[in-house]
């Protein structure tokens, strides 16, 4: 569809508009039909797990809340909580860009352990396997889990 | 996915010049990689600078959780619902997407009229005065305004659009668009209504016009 707009116009709009700001639409949801398909590629279930179980043993070796990491990520408590408690849940991309960048690691990476897109490296899926198999959810880090948890920040980080 | 591309121009607020730009009747997969690899870094950067500087979590910008990806992936995908978006300076400036076939007006002129409805509209991040001071370029909203108004008329709606503001921007479309204010909506979040009639559609295209 061709839309016709001489210079002028566009130039006076722009004047007029100035830095108003123009957003719309509804702020806290976005869009959920019946029988909607995941806008993800499916994945296998165990980076999955990993995914809750990075986001579960990393908040706790910094010793935060679920609301201060909540506060910290700008992400909402309760997608977190279904981060860490239910496996099979789905994180929004920009939730996972937001926890890369707080737990500094890479989040194309991060993406791939979440399941929002198909591992490309088979090695980080082994990974992420043997990571949610030594990994628990009890109240302290233990040497265990804390070895685990850094030698799977060690994988996430490396450069190819 | 054919997409005819119009000539636009944008102001770029620090070189005080017209800045070339497009208007695209879609949103394309680069849009959601610009949005991806532009827009989530610098709106990440934008609210950290406002949490650190103590700025109340209700003030920082409403659209951030916003997933346009998601947002193309379900709504795209159905034909009732094009979009559009502008490219400048080789990056995606700003994004919309509506619905033709859903809506209805509102005013009791227009009561029960097809229009065209703007489901979600959003700048680029240093586009936004909130974000960004100066911000880059002006003009993105009049510009996807006037695109939804040409697509109301491609219809045969006449120009008539609808939609849900956020509450920042509410100023802007109720002075600079002109658009009938029909106030707070409960079944929408609180957000207010507002409505453009084709005599406004009208107006606003000749609000250009004229020096």
């Amino acid at each position: 569809m061709k839309i016709e707009m001489t210079k002028e116009w566009c130039l006076r709009m722009a004047q007029r508009e100035a830095d108003a700001e123009i957003g719309a639409g509804l702020f806290a949801l976005d869009p959920v039909f019946d029988g909607e398909t995941s806008p993800v590629t499916e994945a296998g279930e165990e980076p999955h797990i990993a995914f809750g179980r990075f986001v579960h043993l990393m908040r706790r070796r910094r010793g935060l809340t679920l609301e201060k990491l909540a506060e910290d990520t700008d992400v909402e408590i309760a997608e977190l909580v279904e981060i860490e408690d239910d496996s099979r849940h789905k994180p929004k991309l920009r939730t996972v860009y937001q926890l890369a960048n707080y737990f500094q690691v890479p989040q194309t990476k991060l993406q791939q352990v979440a399941g929002l897109t198909v591992p490309r490296d088979s090695r980080l899926l082994e990974e992420a396997v043997r990571f949610a198999a030594r990994s628990e959810s009890v109240t302290s880090l233990t040497s265990e889990e804390s070895a685990a948890l850094e030698a799977f920040v060690a994988v996430l980080s490396e450069q190819k | 996915m054919t997409v005819t591309v119009s000539p636009i121009y944008l102001f770029d607020v620090q070189r005080g010049e017209a800045a070339a730009a497009e208007l695209w009747d879609a949103i394309t997969e680069r849009q959601l990689a610009d949005w991806e690899a532009e827009w989530l870094p610098e709106l990440f950067s934008a609210v950290q600078r406002l949490h650190r500087a103590g700025v109340e979590r209700r003030l920082w910008p409403q659209s951030r959780q916003w997933d346009w990806r998601r947002k193309v992936k379900v709504l795209q995908g159905l034909l009732a619902y094009p979009g559009f978006s502008i490219v400048c300076g080789g990056v995606t400036q700003g994004m919309m997407i509506v619905d033709t076939t859903k809506k209805r007006c509102r005013i009791d002129t227009q009561n029960g009229q097809h229009l065209v409805y703007v489901e979600f509209v959003e700048n680029a991040p240093w586009n936004r005065p909130e974000l960004v001071d100066p911000p880059r370029y002006r003009g993105v909203g009049s510009i996807l305004i006037r695109a939804a108004i040409a697509l109301s008329q491609e219809e045969e709606f006449k120009g008539r659009i609808g939609l849900h503001s956020l509450p920042q921007a509410n100023g802007f479309y109720a002075n600079t668009c002109g658009m009938t204010d029909l106030g707070v909506d409960p079944e929408y979040e609180g957000l207010r209504y507002f409505e453009m009639t084709p005599e406004q559609a009208e107006a606003f295209i000749t609000k250009g016009n004229q020096p």
